[in-house]
């Protein structure tokens, strides 16, 4: 079954006051400015960018992971072919999950890892070992950085972009980078871990935002392998700066909000129209990964949600076409 | 880093004697991105460089390519007696959080890896020619070497994806 919700706009609570920047990234890095050109405002056609939008859903992370490379996979065919296609974009969140990168420390693990609290894998992206879990809004660009700019210390600048600037223009929270420490910060807290893999210039993995997360799975690591620094998310934030004013913002509204943040402030930042795609099922067949890259492996209930089952939207439409519409046609 | 090499380089071009053994010698000293490009090698619009010696050629990426990573903290690299082919992914480096694909000059089957590398990745940034190669490969087909880009050719693919980009 084809999932169409993903066509249907959902509609947003009012939100505070959006100081929204349409405008590209351009870097103001200390990287000599030979290796880092200024992007001019292109006057062209925004490139195109297909979505798969599954941020309501908790996607295991095997499935997630196999998915991109199968993408990665074909679009490296077609610039194989000299042929052209879209950039991807694929947001979701995922069940607890750990994860490590290429070159990941097991130190940075509290915990023995044969007896891992949930799911760890082995990943080929950098950086080192970090969390997902429900609440967490997870990205993962597959673009062709030759459509953009082939510098990697570009991309890793543009998708902290993307986050600070949702992060303003919709909560009005200063975001800021740090030096040395790839993600995005406010004081000392991390609300978004940012680690990538690229491939003949195709990125995957990608960024993954604390918006309502449980962050007591943190503790059980040294996130990113960085000490003494905390971890935060959005309503951490949001309850720390604005105590209860007796007008709170649900979870779910949190996340609807900063997910339709997140797509517009990537849309800006990287010149893309956004296509919203339904996703072939095959595309989403469970892979088991190879016992080597999955460390350990816990007997989850997957909760695939099925959205169009249960998406109240698309019953109501069913439900009309099948009496009153019929009965008026 | 690139300014020793680059310092060496002059002094050749000066024909002043340098204290260092003797190197190959850079045909560039000067590009555009102060990066090397050295006689001798071959290299790939992937900016991998292979020198071929005999029986054996040696892999490893460019001083170009260290440049634009950055410190590489982290260096994957294959067992030896695996096979590569041209184009193909060998291995990674890591810098930055992110991690990158080393794709293979030639075909052949691997003979040696650079274990250094293991305890050391930044010898990619200090020693990209020397010190910081990857891997040791027998070819399979020596004829691939001429597909590849000649000292010249690669500064000037160099100068212009970094114009471009």
């Amino acid at each position: 079954m084809v999932l169409v919700a993903s066509h249907f706009l959902i509609s947003m609570p009012a939100c505070p006051p959006r100081k929204h920047s349409n405008k590209p990234y351009r870097s103001h890095s200390r990287t000599p400015s030979s290796k880092l050109n200024q992007l001019s405002l292109s006057n062209e056609r925004p490139r195109a960018c297909e979505c798969f939008d599954l941020y309501k859903d908790l996607v295991p992370y095997g499935e997630a992971w196999s998915w991109q490379k199968r993408i990665v996979m074909d679009k490296k065919a077609s610039i194989e072919k000299n042929q052209d296609c879209p950039d991807t974009l694929i947001i979701l969140q995922h069940h607890p999950v750990y994860t490590l990168g290429t070159g990941s420390s097991e130190e940075y693990l509290n915990f023995d890892i044969k007896n891992a609290p949930y799911d760890v894998y082995r990943t080929e992206r950098g950086g080192e070992v970090t969390y997902h879990g429900p609440g967490q809004l997870v990205m993962y660009p597959i673009i062709n950085l030759r459509n953009h700019r082939m510098d990697l210390h570009w991309y890793l600048r543009a998708l902290e972009e993307v986050v600070i600037r949702v992060l303003s223009s919709t909560f009005s929270i200063e975001a800021s980078r740090l030096d040395g420490f790839t993600g995005v910060w406010v004081g000392d807290k991390k609300v978004a871990a940012i680690a990538i893999r690229v491939s003949q210039w195709v990125t995957y993995h990608g960024l993954a935002l604390n918006v309502t997360t449980d962050l007591t799975p943190f503790h059980s690591i040294v996130p990113c392998g960085i000490r003494n620094r905390q971890v935060g998310s959005i309503k951490g934030l949001l309850g720390e700066f604005q105590p209860s004013t007796g007008c709170e913002i649900h979870d779910r509204q949190l996340i609807d909000i900063t997910h339709a943040s997140l797509i517009e402030e990537f849309s800006d930042v990287f010149q893309l129209a956004i296509h919203y795609k339904t996703i072939p099922m095959l595309d989403f067949a469970e892979t088991t990964p190879t016992q080597n890259l999955l460390v350990t492996r816990k007997d989850l209930l997957v909760t695939r949600k099925d959205r169009v089952f249960f998406d109240p939207l698309f019953l109501l439409i069913i439900f009309l076409h099948y009496t009153y519409l019929d009965f008026i046609i | 880093m690139a300014l020793r090499v680059w310092a060496s380089s002059t002094a050749n071009a000066l024909r002043i004697s340098s204290a260092s053994k003797a190197r190959l010698s850079p045909a560039f000293s000067l590009s555009r991105c102060f990066s090397t490009v050295l006689d001798g090698l071959k290299y790939a619009s992937s900016h991998e460089w292979v020198k071929h010696e005999g029986a054996v050629a040696t892999i490893g990426i460019t001083d170009h390519a260290q440049d634009h990573l950055g410190e590489v903290v982290f260096v994957e690299l294959p067992e030896p007696g695996g096979k590569v082919s041209q184009g193909g992914s060998f291995g990674a480096v890591e810098s930055v959080k992110a991690t990158s694909d080393v794709n293979s000059p030639i075909s052949g089957e691997v003979v040696e890896v650079n274990s250094k590398l293991t305890g050391s990745p930044g010898l990619i940034n200090s020693s990209p020619y020397e010190e910081g190669w990857m891997i040791k490969v027998k070819p399979s087909s020596p004829s691939e070497l001429e597909s590849l880009l000649g000292p010249k050719e690669y500064t000037k693919f160099c100068e212009e994806e970094d114009a471009a980009h």
